[in-house]
């Protein structure tokens, strides 16, 4: 397959970037999408130019470390993917792929494609916890919880902290991430006792960060690599105006 | 405490106050739907016999405008109502500067599949409605119940209603209130924290159909008066 890359350039954080144009003619259509860029990088290392500097770890899609908004849309074309399990075959020979990074205030870019994720990292610091005495793990059945409760928990638990959601929205806001966390916790009975701190702190981290606020519309669910549901977002609102009744 | 303080400044806290504004006002819209409807009872329909000096329908539509401006409690709702709008119209732009901010760079490609066209433009839906209510309200509001410049409050509509440029406005106006509303119901409810699967999933349709029923309701009013 001959792709031609218009790929976004920037030295720095507070450096101007532009896109820049690379033709690659012998990618696979069985290359991931981060082979296809490793590829590219080994060409520019042996003529002796910059490599284009991307975020990715496990590549198993289960990390949340990929990003790139590639043609316009977080982690690419296929619904509910991570950048890292996207394939060539996705794309048909001839293409030209736009590839930019997570664009948001609160995710500075650092160099090229890789962008600051800390403000996340923020937000779970403010309450995206339960706190619990460390030793040996408690015994699994002395807190019975019903089956649907326990898998419900578990798809918001499922958030990768990728920022794909950030990236899609139009406020940049973390609605999606946040409310992940809140209903994950909220729908257990760990997750009680701090149950009223925790949606004070975060959301009060949520807005410190930069982040916008949530216009629902839906974006951020569309491109969810994990599919957690639009509905965590009400489901938090709900914590909050609890929260706000409690305290009142 | 701090978070009471700071209330009104979080993200969800101006969205809730958005959400109550918004759905007093689509309260305020299905019930003044209902009375101007009277505008399009056809003549045969009249006299109508339950109550007094129904002759016809332009005397039902004054003697219930008449109703509208001299009963207080009416009166009350309505200065609750243009609070409520401009509480509405403040916090939106409140929300819309700082969401701007939020924003990093703008991307060079941009694939807006993943959500609907109105859903991102509810801004721009809400200043067109905007420009629209002040016109209206100009038209209607101000001449018959500030100033009492006019009397025969059925002759002016009529009378308003016939001019293209009068039509032609009001459709765009009623259209882009069909596509706010089409958005604004069920993000609404999200906002409030109404989040059970089952409630959501049939709010998503109550939203849509009365969003579809009040754009054609109101819309058919000024195209009939238009071409009658």
């Amino acid at each position: 397959m001959k792709i031609t890359l218009k790929i976004w350039r920037q030295d720095g954080p507070k450096s101007k970037g532009k896109l820049e144009t690379f033709q690659l003619n012998e990618v696979e259509q069985d290359m991931s999408f981060l082979e296809m860029l490793d590829m590219l990088n080994e060409s520019l290392a042996v003529k002796g130019e910059r490599s284009v500097e991307f975020d990715h770890d496990c590549r198993e899609g289960i990390c949340g470390q990929c990003s790139l908004v590639i043609n316009g849309q977080a982690h690419g074309p296929e619904s509910h993917y991570t950048t890292c399990q996207t394939h060539m075959r996705s794309f048909k020979d001839g293409d030209t792929i736009f590839i930019e990074p997570f664009r948001a205030k609160a995710f500075p870019v650092i160099r090229d494609l890789k962008v600051n994720r800390d403000s996340f990292d923020t937000i779970i610091q403010a309450g995206g916890y339960i706190s619990a005495l460390t030793g040996n793990a408690p015994e699994a059945n002395n807190i019975p919880i019903h089956h649907n409760i326990s898998e419900s928990a578990f798809d918001s638990a499922a958030c990768i902290g990728c920022g794909a959601c950030v990236a899609t929205c139009k406020n940049s806001s973390a609605a999606l991430f946040v409310s992940a966390k809140i209903s994950h916790l909220a729908k257990l009975p760990q997750g009680q006792v701090e149950r009223k701190e925790r949606i004070e702190y975060m959301i009060t981290a949520h807005d410190e960060e930069g982040f916008g606020s949530c216009t629902h519309t839906g974006a951020c669910a569309m491109v969810c690599p994990q599919e957690v549901q639009l509905l965590d977002i009400a489901r938090m609102n709900y914590e909050f105006n609890r929260a706000l009744c409690k305290a009142t | 405490m701090a978070f009471i303080q700071g209330l009104f400044k979080t993200s969800v806290a101006r969205k809730n106050i958005m959400a109550v504004t918004g759905l007093f006002t689509v309260f305020f819209l299905i019930i003044h739907l209902v009375g101007n409807l009277i505008l399009i009872i056809p003549d045969s329909f009249f006299p109508i016999e339950f109550w007094s000096n129904v002759a016809n329908q332009h005397d039902m539509y004054n003697a219930y405008s008449h109703f509208l401006v001299h009963f207080w409690p009416i009166s009350v709702v309505a200065w609750i109502l243009y609070i409520g709008l401009a509480i509405h119209v403040i916090d939106a732009l409140l929300i819309t500067v700082k969401n701007w901010k939020a924003h990093g760079e703008k991307y060079v490609k941009i694939d807006n599949s993943t959500s609907n066209w109105y859903s991102r433009n509810m801004g721009i839906l809400g200043t067109i409605i905007g420009i629209f209510i002040v016109i209206h309200m100009g038209q209607f509001w101000l001449k018959y119940k500030v100033l009492g410049t006019e009397h025969d409050l059925y002759e002016l509509v009529v009378g308003t209603f016939k001019q293209t440029w009068v039509l032609v406005l009001y459709l765009i106006g009623i259209i882009s209130l069909g596509f706010h509303l089409a958005h604004g119901i069920l993000s609404a409810h999200r906002s409030l924290g109404i989040y059970p699967k089952s409630i959501m999933n049939v709010m998503k349709y109550i939203g849509l159909c009365l969003a579809i029923l009040m754009a054609v309701l109101y819309g058919i009013i000024p195209l009939i008066i238009y071409f009658q």
